[in-house]
Formats: structure tokens, C-alpha cells, sequence
């Protein structure tokens, strides 16, 4: 019986001593690299949190990224002069933009004007590098342009837009394309994702200034308002059942192999509120399918989704209202994902844009 | 004869009463046992030992063994279990399981029949229980991550009516939780330091059971067969939380919370085993358990809430977006598929003959994965399980005159293959998107004992039965 007391009182002691580390088994878990979004906290970032590149007169928006070395280029749609011209920016660490409002006495650089007339104001910037060269497609009035560079920052623009309405009659496209997104099939083939109307289309092209339409019918549309009594209490019904648009494009190969297409858009609702949204296919063509919860819903007009894809994390970039007091103005905010990871503090800000 | 009516009538009534009393325990575990076993050289064995185990460790494999014991005998060990479990490679970090294996076995007679008293208790190092709510579309090794994380205890009786029949019985044990947690009092929004908050926690940890029951047959000196049952149970996590209060003046606030989840499940379970003592040297064994996967009630809370911030007088401000009620979870269903684990055994009397032995023992274990393919929303990850375990055991026979008796010392090393698969997901629009996933889990441990019985010696180094 001692030898039992004993036991007992040596497991009394183990238990006692039980003091459990957190429970982990959440490590490198898998994801498809495109949210759920979290906003950047206020010591991830120099200003404003979630806002990287702001300015209450240049109203910076429509933002586009692209990688390169070590180095995050981002060019967003900015007010100069009574102009809407593209500019671009830097950062060393993903947030911290050079020119942005708390960087005193610096501003982005101006890579692109309005200098032709079908342009009107210039929008909807996106890049690619294609055979040596970026390519920068935007929208002017009238359609879809092109710029090239070497360096991301000289451009020349070709002479008209490489993607108009479609001029056939009843065609899905009531409007001229805009917020073009342009990636490359395996093979080195161009598409294109274009937004149009209330929903978004896709062109393919082999040299990126000759077009042609994928299919009669757009790749997206808005989601179908939900049945009568299929919503539980408190459900909210699909965030975009007015339109979608910004595509926002980038691809990769899945572990299984497959080629994986993934779209960040702008989802509006029938009361106007925007969030963003993620939409998918494998393979290189077909329509593609809905996530039905948003990755970005802050209530905030967020809209035009920049997704940077570094592997095990992402940034969103996304313009958004920035609210001061009773007024606010658009700016471009930033988001991560996973959200269960904290970013270290902010870096300095680059030397030049 | 007469003895043998007798006895019978004594067995019927002493099986009627187990069966009263397992019929008084409502539905009650999951137990690291079932997964990385429970003594050294049972782990060794594969886990067939149905009709094999003997002393505390029969606790949990089959508590008609425990009636095997002519002297109480103790015995305590220690395992750790690492996991190398990745997922696209990259390792998930699951937390080994580790901890204490413990138990007695105090027999005797009653009414000429003998009988023997049994506990057994698992009690991890880390914590005695976790209890994790998470998000259905996250993935987990829903076999390894929390299932495995908690304490588990036995208490057994068995009887021995004849020489050739073995028959126990007994509960297990585990706690569900039940907590309220409410806050009331003001929110100072703009001087958060002046808020004044008033918080009162009430948890319930509440004593479920499940019950276990086996019978063991010996079949001559060298067959032995068994039959083993174990209980389904539910570890249920039902939280409350309500918070009131005033905000800044501004406004009150009302939020209810109720969540209501199955935290852990496990499957009842039948093991049909057997027993060969092929030479006086060694011995093989082979279980067969069915396992009701198909009852598996997945851990995803089911979330009701209510929030009520009625605007101010003056209305909200411009920069303010008052939240909305979240909304309830669409819990996805998760498809388990019954499953048939076969174990194998074997055990070799290598070494010496009365007052010191050494043993060899090796087994081999396939668990074939009881959930569906995760093609769709959920991510409840599992691969098909191959293990195999190596020992090696000594018998030390009254190493001491004042204290007669045999110490037994076993240690054991049993290595888990889950085989690396791709998980491919029908919709690409999938937040978590295809995946591989697979690994490892090395399990290593020791386990004493001693058995105040000078009749063990004979029965441990020979016979399948006494």
C-alpha cells in the first residue's frame, strides 16, 4: 500500500507540475496565397495604418505592383496638375512607400500623363515583364493602353489603345474595357482580364499589342441574388450581385500540379458597398469560380485589389476611403495574409521612388 | 457439476452487475492509448495483445486480463511521441504527445472466485487537457493535433470463473466543459484606463464516462482468444459569453455568445485478438479492431450571437461603422468511414531462464485513414498510418530476499509512416487550395513494473495463458 501512496503522490506531483506550452500545429499550413486579408496594425506601418501611400491631394489610388529584387514597386493612379497621371514608388520592406505622406518633402515620380486623346484621365495600371521589357497596360476614355520600359520608369506608350469595345452588336460589353490585369500562360502567351460593363471578360494576345476576345462571354459575372429563405439569420447575402470588376491576376502551378488562375476583384452590392473578392479556375480558359466570402471587407469603399505574392505570405494593396475627422479621401491601404502572422516594425523609407 | 452451476450462476450475476453498471454511463474519450498504446511492451507488440496483455496495462486493452494477476503488481512508464507531420513540405509543428503511463492491479478472491482490481492512468506532461475550437476550413491533422492531448483513466474489475475464462470490465473517465463568462460595466472608447468592467467567469468541468468490457478464453497452454468493447464518448465544449455595458455615454452595447462543439469523439470500438504461444520461447499475436468512425461528430463549434448597439441620440458619426451581428457558421459535414486495424505481434524469450530473462518483441500496425477525400471546404487532414515498433524487455525475479517478486523493465521504439498524398480541391476558388501532405511520428518510451506474485515468472516467460 506504500508503494501505492507513493504513486498516487508522485502523480499528484506530475500534475501539478503540468504547465502546457501553447498548443501549436498551425505552422506552414497550406493556402492559395490569396487571403483571408488582415489590415495592417499601426506599428507595421509608418502613418496611418492600414495606409502606405497617401496624400489628401494627389488621392492615390488604383494601385499595381511588381517585384523587383528586393524591392516592391508600386504604381497607383494619382491627382497632378487637375490630371489623372500613373506614378510610381518604392518600398524596401512592402510598406513603407517612398513619398507617402509622412515622408516629408518627397513625392512619387510621374511615369505616365494623358497625352492623347482617346486617353482622357489614365487609370487602372498594371504590369508585366514580357521578353525583356515591362509592359504597362492602363485605360484611357476610350479603351485599354500600352507603355513599355525598360526600367519602370521612362515609358513609351504605343500610339492607340490595344483593346476597344467590342463592336459587335450585343455584346456583353456595354462600356469601353478598363483595369486590364495581363499575365502569361505556361507557353508565354499573353491574357488578359478586363473589366467591362458590370462584369469582367478576357482577351489573349502573343506580343501584347494585338488582342483578341477569349470566348463570347465574360469569365465573371455578378453573383445571382440569393433565394428566398436560403439565408440563415444574420447571413448576408453575396457582397457582389451588382458588378464586378478590377481584375487583378496572378497565376501559379499547385501542388498537384495544376495551373492555377487566381483573380482579386471589386465586388459591389446593390447598395453600393464594395469589398474584395477572390475568383478562380485551373487550367488556361473557361469561366472562373467564386469565393462567396470576401478577402478584403472593411466598409471602406475598398476597391482595386494589387495582390504581391511572396510565396509563404501576401500583401493586398487596395485603395480605400481614409477617414480624418468628418471628411475623408481615397488612399491606398495594405493588407496581409496569413493573418495569424505579426510583421516586423516598419522599415526606412528608400532613397529614391 | 454442482461447482459449475455455481460458478456460473456467481459469473452471470457478477456479468449482470458490470452490465448494470455499464449501463449507467451515459455516452461518454478520446485517449492517446488508442493512438501511440499504452505500456512498452504492448507498444513493442503492436498493440495485439487482446488476448496477451497482463498487469495495469490490461487497464486499457482488455480488462478480463487483469484477472491474470495473482499478486498486485505496479507498474509506470514514460513515452514521448514526435511528430514530423508537413504539409507542402513544410513541417506543421503538432505537438508531441508525452506523459506518464501508470496503474496497479490488486487482485483476490471472492466467494472462491478470483478476481482483480484495476487502474490505469495517462497523465500528460504538458497539460492535463486542451481544448481547441478552430475554424472548419483550417487544416489540422484531426487525428494528431488535440485528439491525443488530455489525460485519460481506467478503473477495471475482473473476475476469473473458470480456469479458461477471463471476463472485466470498467469506465473511463474525462471531464466535458461547460463556462460562462460575462462582462458588464462602462467602455471608455476615448480613455480606455477609465473604463470600468466587471468580469465573472463560471466553468464546469463535468465527469463523463464510457464504459470498456473484454473476455479472454484460453484455447489449451498455447491459444488464447479475445474480445474487447469500448464505449463511444463526446467531450462537449459549451461556452456562454455575455457582455453589457456603456459605452463613453454614447450608446449601451449587448453581445451574446453561446458556442456549442464536440471538442473530442471517440469512436466505440470492438477488438476480436488472438494468441499463439508457437514454441515455449515465442509467441505471436493478431488483433482485428473495428472502429465506428462513421459516428465521428466533428469539432467545429456551432456559433450563435446577438449584438445589439442601438445608434446614439445625435446618430453614428461619418467615421464610424457600427458592426453587424455575425453571422451563424454553415457547418459542412465530414464523412467518416468505418475502419478495420489490423495489429500483429511477436515475442521471443531470447535470453536466460528463471532468475533473469531478456526479451525481443516487434509488431506492425495499418490504420487506414477514415476520412473522405477533402476536396471541399472543410480541411480535416488524415493519411493512411503504417507503424512498426521494436522492444526489448527483461524479467528480474526476486532480486531482493526481502522483497520477493519479479521487476519487469521494457522499453520500446515504434515508428509511424503516413504516407505523403495530394489532396486536390474541386473548387479553385478554395482559400486553402490543393495540398500534400504526410509525415512521420517516432514514438519512444520505457515502462517498470513489479509483480508481488512468485507464480508470475512461470507465466510470463511460457504460456499465452497462466
Amino acid at each position: 500500500m506504500k508503494a501505492l501512496g507513493r504513486l498516487a503522490g508522485l502523480a499528484l506531483v506530475a500534475a501539478c507540475a503540468t504547465t502546457g506550452a501553447e498548443g501549436e500545429g498551425d505552422r506552414n499550413l497550406p493556402t492559395a496565397g490569396v487571403g483571408p486579408f488582415r489590415k495592417l496594425e499601426p506599428e507595421e506601418v509608418k502613418g496611418v495604418a492600414p495606409f502606405v501611400l497617401d496624400d489628401a491631394r494627389a488621392l492615390y489610388r488604383e494601385p499595381a505592383v511588381l517585384r523587383d529584387g528586393e524591392s516592391t514597386l508600386l504604381y497607383a493612379v494619382a491627382r497632378v496638375d487637375e490630371a489623372d497621371v500613373i506614378v510610381r514608388t518604392r518600398a524596401l520592406d512592402e510598406r513603407t512607400f517612398f513619398g507617402t505622406s509622412g515622408h516629408f518633402g518627397h513625392k512619387p515620380v510621374t511615369v505616365l500623363e494623358p497625352d492623347a486623346p482617346w486617353e482622357g484621365a489614365l487609370s487602372g495600371p498594371t504590369l508585366v515583364r514580357f521578353r525583356g521589357e515591362i509592359l504597362l497596360f492602363y485605360a484611357g476614355a476610350e479603351g485599354i493602353g500600352l507603355a513599355r520600359s525598360t526600367d519602370g520608369l521612362t515609358f513609351r506608350k504605343e500610339p492607340g489603345p490595344v483593346l476597344t469595345r467590342d463592336p459587335l452588336p450585343g455584346s456583353w460589353e456595354t462600356t469601353a474595357p478598363r483595369a486590364p490585369s495581363v499575365f502569361a500562360l505556361p507557353d508565354g502567351r499573353l491574357r488578359m482580364l478586363f473589366a467591362a460593363g458590370r462584369a469582367i471578360g478576357e482577351a489573349e494576345s502573343a506580343d501584347g499589342v494585338a488582342w483578341t476576345r477569349v470566348g463570347g462571354e465574360p469569365v465573371l459575372v455578378p453573383a445571382p441574388p440569393p433565394a428566398p429563405g436560403s439565408l440563415l439569420p444574420n447571413e448576408k447575402p453575396p457582397f457582389d450581385t451588382a458588378a464586378v470588376g478590377d481584375p487583378c491576376v496572378v497565376t501559379r502551378t499547385t501542388p498537384a500540379g495544376r495551373f492555377h488562375v487566381r483573380v482579386l476583384y471589386t465586388g459591389t452590392d446593390t447598395s453600393g458597398a464594395t469589398a474584395v473578392g477572390f475568383a478562380a479556375r485551373y487550367g488556361e480558359s473557361g469561366p472562373l469560380a467564386r469565393q462567396t466570402v470576401p478577402v478584403y471587407s472593411v466598409g471602406q469603399k475598398e476597391a482595386a485589389p494589387a495582390l504581391l505574392d511572396l510565396g509563404d505570405s501576401s500583401f493586398l494593396y487596395v485603395q480605400q476611403d481614409r477617414r480624418d475627422g468628418d471628411t475623408s479621401f481615397v488612399a491606398v491601404a495594405a493588407a496581409f495574409a496569413p493573418g495569424n502572422v505579426k510583421l516586423p516594425p516598419s522599415g526606412d523609407y528608400p532613397d529614391s521612388p | 457439476m454442482a461447482r459449475g452451476s455455481s460458478v456460473l450462476r456467481r459469473s452471470a450475476a457478477a456479468a449482470l452487475g458490470g452490465l448494470a453498471l455499464l449501463a449507467a454511463a451515459p455516452p461518454a474519450h478520446a485517449n492517446p492509448p488508442d493512438t501511440f498504446g499504452f505500456g512498452s511492451r504492448e507498444t513493442a507488440m503492436g498493440g495485439a495483445v487482446a488476448a496477451e496483455t497482463r498487469g495495469f496495462a490490461a487497464n486499457y486493452y482488455n480488462p478480463a486480463a487483469l484477472a491474470r494477476s495473482r499478486g498486485l503488481e505496479i507498474g509506470i512508464g514514460y513515452f514521448r511521441a514526435e511528430h514530423a507531420l508537413a504539409m507542402n513540405g513544410r513541417d506543421n509543428g503538432v505537438d508531441a504527445v508525452k506523459g506518464m503511463n501508470a496503474g496497479f492491479v490488486a487482485p483476490g478472491t471472492f466467494l472462491g472466485i478470483p478476481f482483480a482490481f484495476g487502474v490505469a492512468v495517462h497523465l500528460p506532461d504538458d497539460r492535463i487537457s486542451r481544448v481547441r475550437a478552430l475554424r472548419q476550413e483550417q487544416p489540422r491533422w484531426e487525428l494528431y493535433d488535440n485528439r491525443n492531448q488530455r489525460l485519460f483513466l481506467a478503473a477495471n474489475l475482473a473476475i476469473e470463473p473458470t480456469p479458461w475464462l477471463w471476463i472485466g470490465g470498467g469506465l473511463s473517465f474525462m471531464s466535458s466543459t461547460r463556462g460562462r463568462l460575462d462582462i458588464s460595466g462602462s467602455a471608455n472608447v476615448f480613455r480606455p484606463d477609465d473604463s470600468k468592467l466587471r468580469h465573472e467567469v463560471d466553468a464546469d468541468l463535468t465527469a463523463v464516462r464510457y464504459p470498456q468490457a473484454g473476455v479472454r478464453v484460453a484455447l489449451g497452454e498455447r491459444v488464447a482468444l479475445a474480445a474487447v468493447y469500448r464505449g463511444e464518448f463526446q467531450l462537449a465544449l459549451d461556452l456562454t459569453a455575455h457582455l453589457f455595458g456603456d459605452i463613453s455615454g454614447l450608446t449601451t452595447a449587448l453581445y451574446d455568445l453561446h458556442t456549442r462543439s464536440i471538442n473530442n469523439f471517440l469512436p466505440q470500438q470492438a477488438v476480436l485478438g488472438g494468441s499463439w504461444a508457437v514454441t515455449d520461447r515465442l509467441k505471436t499475436t493478431l488483433d482485428a479492431t473495428w472502429i465506428n468512425w462513421s459516428a465521428y461528430v466533428a469539432p467545429v463549434a456551432k456559433l450563435d450571437a446577438v449584438l445589439e448597439i442601438p445608434p446614439p441620440p445625435s446618430g453614428w458619426p461619418s467615421t464610424v461603422t457600427p458592426p453587424t451581428t455575425p453571422a451563424p457558421t454553415r457547418v459542412e459535414s465530414l464523412k467518416m468511414y468505418d475502419r478495420i486495424v489490423p495489429r500483429v505481434g511477436l515475442e521471443w524469450h531470447a535470453l536466460g531462464e528463471k532468475s533473469a530473462k531478456g526479451f525481443l518483441r516487434a509488431g506492425y500496425e495499418l490504420a487506414k485513414s477514415p476520412i473522405a477525400a477533402q476536396s471541399g471546404l472543410t480541411n480535416y487532414v488524415d493519411r493512411d498510418r503504417h507503424s512498426l515498433s521494436l522492444g526489448v524487455g527483461g524479467a528480474f525475479q526476486d532480486l531482493l530476499p526481502e522483497l520477493p517478486g519479479t521487476l519487469t523493465i521494457d522499453g520500446h521504439v515504434q515508428v509511424s509512416r503516413l504516407s505523403t498524398e495530394t489532396t486536390r480541391k474541386a473548387s479553385a476558388a478554395d482559400y486553402v487550395g490543393d495540398y500534400t501532405a504526410g509525415g512521420s511520428i517516432l514514438n519512444v518510451g520505457i515502462t517498470a513494473g513489479f509483480a508481488f506474485d512468485k507464480r508470475r515468472d512461470d507465466a510470463t516467460a511460457k504460456a499465452v495463458t497462466r
